[in-house]
């Protein structure tokens, strides 16, 4: 398993002070796949881009669009609507690709509907999401967040790098 | 002093030191008298010892200061060349290596002493006495008169490097009725100021004759660069008594010998350094000689400039190169591969763009073509290392299996100077090796059956590198007994590797390439060398995973020559661009023979495969639109249009729907992340921005 790049902001305070709140809050990058909306940990996030031209390849898992080309690098593209088992990308306006970085295998495209906001979480805020949970799709979330009143749940990108059984 | 900083420089420099040792050590086997190789060797040595000790490996040191020693007492002709010596030789050479080695891996040297190997050195030296060649220079300094009495046997003045020019003086002294004397005049040992006393003899001689040549020559001893003694021509009037007399007037002149010479026994030759090198550099003053640029040529230079290029000779003289990190280069290769890029993109904007009436701007593309191609031609080059420093370990490989297969080999080697990519240089080796053990091991036949076929003793094995067009071709060619095809077949099928059935109706080539599937061996017997099954898959894999493609023929009983094709660079390409239904993709051209128009009336169809008859040809058909698994829109229904390819012997039509024409790409990965697309090497980006995958023509054969 390929694990993600992380630098988080941590708002540590400098003192130290045992009974001050320590803060952390993640960002995360709000999309929407259909009618759900999932949050992307901002610090694994390169870029985001318009849809482009995606060159196919062939004989590759049907969730690995192609490759598309940013700024002279030729980056791999994976639809995450077919990745978490959701129906075949439709492209429009809102479509976007999420460039993500990852360590070991360089920088990766990512399909989504729509790019929507960036919002701040505090760690409190995160409920850990187990993996034995029955539904399928919660092996692709690593917890919920809580934001005024909504609830968004952040994408585990590990997930991408998986192979589908 | 802290000298990790140096230790890059130290394996960098020690490992070619090595190399030239083992090249000039297997010289030295084959022509044990060439003085010139016995001071290459020395100096290797010696540089070694000092570098090893300025690093503080003290067991490297201590091995290579008793190999130089050794050396030392060769050039000094005081021990002959031994076979068994060189055996000795050649296992400290093995010691050093895996000294540097350990200091590769660890910064240490390790714990190994090497004991056996001083005392197998300390032998050769102890033993030194039954050789009669000369005496040590400290001898001919406490016993010159020893040397007189012993007459003719100690001439030196007849050894030394004479030009044409002195030897023209010498005779028209001799013409003109005066006297020609050799004069070798001994320094006292314990003397101190050598130099001066030197010049004092000079100048006493000088007073009574012309000093016509001296060795060392005058700069030498004035700078003190000898040992005890040294040799002075001179012609004189006066008698050889009255010569020697003021010679030894000097304080701190052990003695003067000397005696008229025939000045028709001088000859302006090579054979100069044989009797400079004992009196220029012994063991004792060797850090004087070290720093010399071109050391061979110094010693006659000054006396004899006209000498000095052809002593030159094939040797190199220091190179003026700078180190760079291949890092460097790959980044350099890339900043030109993206200007490729946005080249190829202007030249696409230009031509969509036609107004017609901006001239100026295409002709300054046209020029920023020229210019971004010379570019990448030059980084290129700059990547470009000549495949000498892989090939050049094999002449040692050959003698070693020499004497472990107990079989006569000649070795001969070509095209040293072929450059190829300084990636793909250091990946070859390993290929080529077993290339080279096979043809020794299972190629080269035994003595008996060479006899019994009328063939020399010796088996030829032959390393050939060449260029040809856009590609590197290395080729390893023996005239041994060539492979048995009915022994490939019997053994593919007992092997499981072919049914009998397949094997009976393969074709002789087909049968060949059976030898490059894995665990296949047909060596009746397994040696260390070969013969493990493991090697041709290997080298087949490792040759293609460099792009290039390997080939043998061979004809049974007369010899097999393998045949490694590579192209010259991976990263950049011309590439035939091509439209499969309504996908672009790139095919190299190296592949391609000819692009043909087909008639849909012309294919045949032979055991239910699509082939054409091209002139004379039967060529099948691959649909590339069925192997990426899409439609094909071709432009005529009623004819196809075909990409011959060729790899080796092997040829096949690709079917196409579009040409786009012919372009220079630059090849990107795909990343890690698209698990390896067996047909697909790479990618590239157009001049529009998109992508376009590229073809491995090969892969599809």
């Amino acid at each position: 398993m390929d694990q993600l790049s992380k630098n988080n902001n941590l708002n540590l305070p400098e003192d130290g002070d045992e009974t001050k709140i320590v803060d952390v809050t993640f960002q995360y990058i709000v999309i929407r796949l259909g009618d759900e909306q999932y949050g992307i940990d901002i610090s694994y996030v390169n870029n985001i881009v318009r849809m482009q031209r995606i060159t196919r390849i062939p004989k590759v898992a049907d969730y690995l669009k192609g490759v598309i080309n940013l700024r002279g690098e030729v980056l791999p593209v994976v639809s995450l609507r077919l990745k978490m088992g959701l129906d075949e990308d439709v492209y429009d306006k809102a479509t976007r690709i999420i460039i993500l970085k990852t360590e070991n295998e360089g920088q990766i495209g990512i399909l989504v509907d729509e790019v929507k906001e960036v919002v701040t979480l505090s760690e409190k805020s995160i409920e850990k999401v187990s993996h034995d949970s029955k539904s399928e799709r919660t092996n692709f979330l690593s917890g919920v967040g809580k934001n005024n009143g909504e609830l968004i749940s952040i994408l585990d990108l590990n997930m991408i790098s998986l192979e589908d059984n | 002093m802290d000298v990790s900083q140096y230790l890059e420089i130290f394996l960098d420099e020690t490992n070619e030191h090595l190399q030239n040792l083992n090249t000039q050590i297997l010289d030295l086997e084959q022509d044990p008298e060439n003085s010139d190789t016995v001071n290459e060797i020395f100096r290797a040595a010696h540089s070694l010892k000092g570098m090893a000790g300025t690093m503080g490996y003290k067991r490297m040191q201590n091995l290579t200061h008793d190999m130089e020693n050794v050396f030392s007492e060769v050039r000094n002709g005081n021990i002959k060349v031994q076979p068994e010596m060189i055996d000795v030789l050649f296992q400290c050479l093995d010691a050093l290596q895996e000294y540097t080695d350990n200091i590769k891996n660890t910064a240490d040297e390790g714990t190994n002493e090497n004991e056996p190997l001083i005392r197998q050195l300390n032998d050769i030296l102890n033993n030194k006495g039954m050789t009669p060649a000369g005496s040590a220079p400290a001898p001919a300094a406490e016993a010159p008169a020893e040397e007189k009495a012993e007459g003719s046997s100690e001439t030196p003045w007849y050894d030394i490097a004479y030009d044409e020019s002195q030897i023209s003086i010498l005779s028209e002294g001799v013409k003109q009725g005066r006297k020609v004397y050799g004069i070798k005049v001994s320094v006292d040992p314990s003397c101190v100021l050598k130099a001066a006393r030197a010049f004092l003899v000079v100048k006493a001689i000088e007073e009574k004759g012309d000093l016509i040549v001296s060795n060392p020559n005058s700069q030498d001893l004035e700078d003190e660069k000898f040992e005890s003694d040294f040799t002075l021509i001179v012609i004189s009037d006066e008698s050889l008594e009255n010569l020697i007399a003021a010679a030894e007037s000097v304080s701190e002149i052990s003695g003067a010998v000397g005696e008229e010479m025939d000045v028709a026994k001088l000859h302006p030759t090579e054979d100069s350094v044989e009797a400079e090198a004992p009196e220029e550099a012994a063991p004792a003053a060797p850090a004087q000689e070290a720093p010399k640029a071109v050391p061979a040529a110094t010693p006659a230079a000054g006396a004899a400039p006209a000498k000095a290029p052809e002593k030159k000779a094939g040797k190199p003289v220091v190179n003026r190169t700078v180190r760079v990190d291949i890092e460097k280069l790959d980044s350099l290769m890339n900043l030109v591969s993206e200007l490729i890029t946005a080249k190829n993109s202007l030249v696409s904007a230009a031509s969509t763009t036609s107004d017609g009436n901006n001239q100026t701007f295409n002709e300054q593309i046209e020029y920023l073509e020229s210019v971004t191609s010379n570019l990448h031609e030059s980084v290129m080059k700059v990547r470009m290392v000549p495949i000498e420093s892989t090939v050049n370990k094999f002449p040692r490989m050959i003698r070693d299996l020499q004497k472990s297969l107990g079989k006569k080999l000649d070795f001969y080697m070509t095209g040293e100077e072929t450059e190829l990519d300084r990636t793909v240089v250091d990946e070859i080796g390993d290929p080529i090796m077993h290339l080279l053990r096979n043809s020794a091991d299972h190629g080269i036949e035994s003595a008996e059956i060479r006899a019994q076929r009328g063939k020399p003793e010796a088996g030829s094995i032959y390393l050939d590198a060449y260029q040809d067009g856009n590609n590197v071709i290395i080729e390893v060619r023996d005239d041994g007994n060539g492979i048995d095809i009915e022994a490939v077949r019997a053994k593919g099928i007992e092997r499981g590797v072919v049914t009998p059935e397949q094997a009976a109706s393969m074709s002789d080539k087909e049968v060949i390439n059976l030898l490059f599937n894995a665990g296949f061996s047909t060596a009746k017997k397994v040696t260390d060398v070969s013969g493990r099954g493991v090697g041709l898959d290997v080298v087949k894999s490792k040759i293609e995973s460099l792009s290039g493609e390997v080939d043998v023929k061979s004809q049974l009983g007369v010899g097999s020559t393998w045949t490694i094709r590579l192209p010259l660079t991976l990263a950049i390409i011309q590439a035939l661009m091509v439209v499969v239904g309504g996908e672009k993709y790139a095919i190299s051209l190296g592949s391609i023979q000819t692009i043909e128009t087909i008639e849909k009336s012309d294919i045949k169809l032979v055991q239910n495969e699509e082939v054409i008859n091209l002139r004379g040809t039967v060529i099948p058909l691959i649909r590339l639109n069925e192997v990426i698994e899409t439609e094909s829109h071709p432009i005529d229904d009623n004819s196809l249009i075909v990409v011959i390819v060729k790899k080796g012997d092997k040829m096949a039509g690709l079917v196409i729907d579009e040409l786009i024409g012919q372009q220079e790409i630059v090849i990107k990965p795909l990343g890690k992340y698209v698990k390896q697309v067996k047909f697909i090497t790479g990618a590239t980006i157009l001049g529009d921005g998109e992508v376009a995958l590229i073809f491995d023509a090969n892969t599809l054969l």
